[in-house]
């Protein structure tokens, strides 16, 4: 990656995340968004089709779509014609329960679809329920046996957490199994993710563990969520700094542009499609301006820094409502902190 | 049938930035920054062309280095040979 051009500031993002609606039929206990009912004025289907238009204008590669549950939306499938017939490259992030095999079979026609993700908290039922609701484990599974069954490239999404964090091996060799790929994503603090927090989030033991096994299994991705645990094998397999503001960004159900899914907050708005054009917000927003330039300069004397440049600004200010103060949960903080309870506990 | 010569990867996009081309692979996904300045025309690679085949008025030096270019392209699997 080479940071150089990407701290310059490019023309537009390289992909987009587009939370389409907050509507979701699941009330998962780690949701970034607290999604259920959809959010008051949505963008409407015409409004939706004008934003790919703007960004397709922009130069964006690609979009990821998530939400809530992206197939809520009865107008989800025609956006996404829209992004395929303009030769932006989609993927899609879903729960996987309103997939059935006459969607599957609209879905693969299209060229443009680079991937879906269906999101599977754990490797037996039990695991990923209590995280996701009763029966969404298994529907999950039929859902990726439906789209392993084509040539739509799709992985199993987990979200790592402190009840998961001992089956994502037996994740990988299910997704292996079902004929799919894993993708394992960080757990963070916003949405219903932060009401649950304390009793979800891995202990620094399994965060290390886990930096240890992704070492091993270059096949696995993370969509950049875990570039504060990156260990030096996978340097070159993604990110080494935050891409937000950077390289991405994030669209609102209601048009609300902020620099990443977990800062969809009033403090971080950057602006609002229905006011300012995408390319506007993008070239102008103070927000997008402040991350930027954003330098987390505790973080410059660790040996790690090169790997991370300082983790996730989003954590950083969800734990400590501090932007530029560090990630808590990286690998160096991690070993810190069992150090310090080691230390704690022999001087007890 | 599809005319033979190289083209950009049905998986790879590009685009023009201050400093040149930013080619992206949805594969990795991963990103190529090309500093090609305006050598090369954003559309260049959008349909099939021979390796010899350079923009009117490229100089034999500049052919040099794009040849180079376009070989590495290649082999980083960002254009491919039909």
């Amino acid at each position: 990656m080479s940071n150089k051009y990407v701290e310059m500031g490019l023309s537009s993002p390289v992909n987009l995340t587009w939370e389409v609606s907050l509507a979701c039929n699941l009330r998962c206990t780690t949701c970034l968004s607290s999604s259920g009912a959809p959010a008051e004025g949505e963008l409407t289907t015409a409004e939706a089709l004008a934003l790919v238009e703007e960004v397709h204008q922009a130069g964006v590669f690609q979009i990821n779509f998530g939400g809530g549950e992206p197939f809520m939306r009865p107008d989800f499938e025609e956006i996404l014609a829209a992004c395929h017939e303009r030769g932006i490259m989609t993927c899609i992030s879903t729960n996987g329960t309103l997939i059935d095999e006459a969607r599957v079979a609209r879905l693969v026609k299209p060229k443009g679809l680079v991937a879906i993700q269906v999101s599977m908290d754990g490797a037996i039922a039990r695991t990923c329920d209590a995280i996701r609701g009763r029966g969404v484990f298994d529907r999950a599974v039929e859902a990726l046996k439906l789209l392993a069954a084509t040539p739509i490239p799709t992985s199993i999404n987990t979200v790592l957490t402190r009840q998961n964090a001992g089956e994502i091996p037996a994740m990988y060799q299910l997704a292996h199994t079902l004929g799919v790929s894993l993708r394992v994503s960080r757990f963070r603090p916003s949405g219903r993710g932060a009401d649950n927090w304390e009793e979800l989030r891995p202990t620094p033991e399994q965060l290390i563990a886990f930096s240890g096994w992704l070492s091993r299994s270059g096949d696995v991705r993370t969509g950049d969520s875990f570039f504060s645990l990156t260990s030096q094998e996978r340097q070159g397999l993604g990110l080494n700094l935050c891409g937000a503001a950077k390289l991405t960004c994030c669209v609102g159900p209601t048009g609300n542009m902020y620099p990443c899914a977990f800062l969809q907050t009033e403090r971080f708005k950057a602006g609002s499609l229905r006011d300012l054009t995408f390319r506007e917000i993008w070239d102008g927003s103070e927000i997008y301006a402040s991350f930027r330039s954003l330098r987390i300069h505790s973080c410059e004397e660790c040996q790690r820094f090169d790997q991370c440049h300082g983790g996730c600004p989003a954590v950083a200010w969800h734990l400590k409502n501090d932007l530029d103060g560090g990630d808590p949960e990286c690998l160096e903080r991690c070993v810190t902190s069992i150090a310090q309870k080691n230390s704690a506990a022999a001087a007890a | 049938m599809a005319t033979a010569g190289i083209k950009l990867h049905p998986a790879c996009r590009v685009r023009r930035e201050g400093f040149g081309l930013l080619f992206y692979d949805a594969r990795g996904p991963r990103l190529l920054f090309a500093e090609t300045g305006s050598l090369i025309p954003v559309d260049f690679f959008g349909t099939p062309r021979g390796r010899d085949e350079f923009p009117e008025g490229t100089t034999e030096q500049q052919k040099t280095v794009l040849r180079k270019f376009v070989s590495n392209l290649l082999d980083k699997g960002f254009l491919r040979e039909q």
